[in-house]
């Protein structure tokens, strides 16, 4: 049996993480950019990806805005498949655990259901672990170890199972690799999420008749979007460096390489921002535009401030 | 009754619970597909790294977290994975797919190859990509990925495929869609083949509803910048009312504008990036040209694809 809080409880323990999506309002306005230029999204591009990933938080007003002294902090790198182009780049998880160390952070703990095998064949085992970090595998099989969570705004998910380690920390750092999907066409912070919680539960987003019913792909997407908004990361960094545009998210597939970081707040700007880089139309990715409608963030490019610097 | 009898009667129910078993239709018949790999030494300056893995129908989700969907509405079966590493370091990994028949081989196969890729002489056909080869044979997908873009990797994709294409008994055809694509200006290498709205849905988001009751479907691209789909729908459901419903379809999606009927049994649409679309349809197929066309030669298209289909 799973753990199962209440409204009043979950509010308590999502508030110390930062997670406050369910009061609803975005978060963007908490946090300024930097000084001179208003930033909601930061892109940074160039061969170091290392340095791209921290000059992008810089950009954001640096990472002592997020994480402070003595804070504990979740990060959610992806590392579903050992293709090229489908996991988060080590380097780009190497820079963001450094930084939050040398903020003055007490742990910084990786946070994943995936095998110890998933995280051997990418590299990132050895990254976080170098970077003193923790990696915390939690058994995916284990329903004892995740939290039920009410999801009071949902539409199609109605409970989330969250890791319960995870409420043990103070911050969340959402950190996606951006690629194709097979389901959604596009996956990013929001779709990322997913890897927080328990699997069974997220067999429920694949409707169980997907392969007749005709409001399948709807569903995974609206379920993607709800998950969301009980769930709302500190901050976003996503590795645009190298990944695939096609047969995701598992690949091998087509793969490209903008050699960007992309960090940012808004996890919808922050996705819609992503979807372009390889051509898509953020109204064309269903996950996008239900977590708009859900007041999550900005799917209109048009009125985020982007800094894009290559260094 | 003596111990003898009693012997006798429970070889005769476990061999009529034998029988029963094996001659029941529901129980697919399975390849053993280690049968494909090279013999140990065959592979010069290569060897198997650690132990195959194999996974059937459901528990590829196991092995393909979050991306399973796409293989099984293609008919998934089952797939047997081997790695091999060379003296050097080099790594390379051996993915076979078993899938229904030959028509869902060649569906997936035409899911996973792009338009970019190398035509390669193996197999019913063979598609290779930076880093990545696949060919189908039978009802087999062979996916053999490796793990960068050295001279030394390729070449051992190569040598791994022909090894294995030996082996491969198996034989089977493309679907009979595959020829009704005008020949014209055909680029081969982009061909895709759909079984369901979400390989549809993959190669363009015309709807996230079965709108077209798809049976299953083509699609190519051409030298004159344009894209045909032809989408057969199921028994019963094609004609003059389907042909409604997907011109109702379009003209009311906030996705589509500047709804024109040209003649009663063609419209044209212009998706959000402006990009044309003309539809027509012909028996129990909905017919799409896609691009930069003239309505005078996307009526030739048409045209074309009437003769293949009618013949």
């Amino acid at each position: 049996m799973t753990k199962k809080i209440g409204r009043r409880e979950f509010f308590k323990r999502t508030a110390k993480i930062g997670v406050s999506a369910v009061i609803g309002g975005s978060v963007l306005s908490q946090f300024s950019c930097s000084k001179a230029v208003k930033c909601d999204i930061a892109v940074v591009s160039g061969g170091d990806y290392r340095n791209n990933t921290i000059k992008a938080v810089e950009l954001l007003g640096g990472i002592e805005k997020f994480v402070h002294k003595g804070d504990k902090v979740a990060i959610l790198p992806n590392t579903q498949s050992r293709h090229p182009g489908t996991y988060t780049n080590p380097d780009v998880v190497r820079a963001v655990i450094r930084m939050c160390r040398k903020a003055g952070a007490a742990e910084v703990n990786c946070l994943s259901w995936l095998t110890p095998k998933h995280w051997s064949d990418s590299g990132l085992d050895k990254a976080v672990i170098d970077e003193g970090a923790n990696l915390k595998l939690i058994d995916r099989d284990d329903e004892s170890l995740y939290t039920t969570v009410p999801v009071p705004r949902g539409k199609a998910l109605k409970e989330a199972q969250i890791m319960s380690e995870f409420f043990n920390n103070d911050f969340f750092i959402n950190m996606p690799i951006t690629k194709d999907h097979a389901g959604n066409k596009f996956t990013g912070t929001m779709k990322n999420l997913m890897g927080l919680n328990y699997r069974v539960n997220n067999r429920t987003f694949h409707k169980e008749g997907w392969r007749t019913e005709q409001s399948a792909i709807e569903h995974l997407d609206q379920c993607i979007a709800d998950l969301n908004t009980v769930i709302k990361p500190t901050l976003c960094v996503v590795d645009a460096t190298e990944f695939i545009t096609t047969n995701g998210p598992f690949g091998p597939g087509k793969l490209i390489k903008p050699q960007k970081v992309v960090a940012g707040v808004d996890r919808v700007a922050v996705d819609a921002y992503c979807s372009t880089l390889w051509g898509l139309e953020p109204g064309d990715i269903i996950m996008i535009n239900k977590a708009y409608e859900h007041g999550l963030g900005e799917i209109d490019l048009q009125n985020v401030a982007i800094q894009e610097v290559k260094i | 009754m003596t111990r003898q009898n009693i012997l006798s009667v429970l070889l005769l129910l476990f061999g009529i619970i034998f029988f029963l078993h094996a001659s029941d239709s529901s129980v697919p018949f399975r390849h053993d597909l280690s049968e494909y790999l090279p013999k140990l030494g065959e592979m010069q300056g290569w060897e198997r790294d650690g132990s195959p893995q194999e996974y059937r129908e459901d528990e590829l989700y196991e092995y393909i977290n979050g991306g399973a969907e796409i293989y099984h509405e293609y008919g998934f079966m089952q797939v047997f994975v081997q790695d091999f590493k060379s003296k050097s370091g080099k790594a390379v990994s051996l993915e076979i797919f078993e899938m229904e028949d030959a028509e869902s081989a060649y569906g997936i196969y035409t899911f996973k190859t792009s338009a970019e890729d190398q035509r390669l002489v193996l197999g019913s056909d063979a598609q290779l990509a930076d880093y990545y080869l696949n060919f189908w044979k039978g009802n087999l997908l062979v996916t053999i990925t490796g793990f960068d873009e050295d001279q030394e990797t390729i070449k051992a994709l190569q040598e791994l495929a022909k090894a294995v294409d030996a082996k491969i008994k198996a034989q089977g055809g493309r679907p009979r869609l595959a020829s009704v694509l005008p020949e014209r200006g055909l680029r081969t290498t982009s061909i895709k083949y759909f079984q369901g709205n979400l390989g549809l849905y993959n190669s363009y988001p015309f709807f996230t509803q079965d709108v077209f009751h798809l049976k299953e479907g083509i699609k190519g691209d051409y030298e004159g910048g344009y894209s045909v789909y032809i989408i057969e729908s199921k028994e019963g459901e094609g004609g003059i009312s389907a042909y409604d419903e997907v011109k109702k379809s379009f003209e009311e999606s906030p996705r589509y504008r500047k709804f024109n009927l040209l003649e009663m049994n063609l419209f044209r649409v212009q998706d959000r990036k402006g990009k044309q679309i003309f539809v027509s349809s012909f028996k129990n197929c909905a017919l799409i040209v896609m691009g930069a066309v003239h309505p005078i030669q996307a009526k030739e298209v048409f045209s074309d694809m009437q003769e293949n289909i009618g013949k």
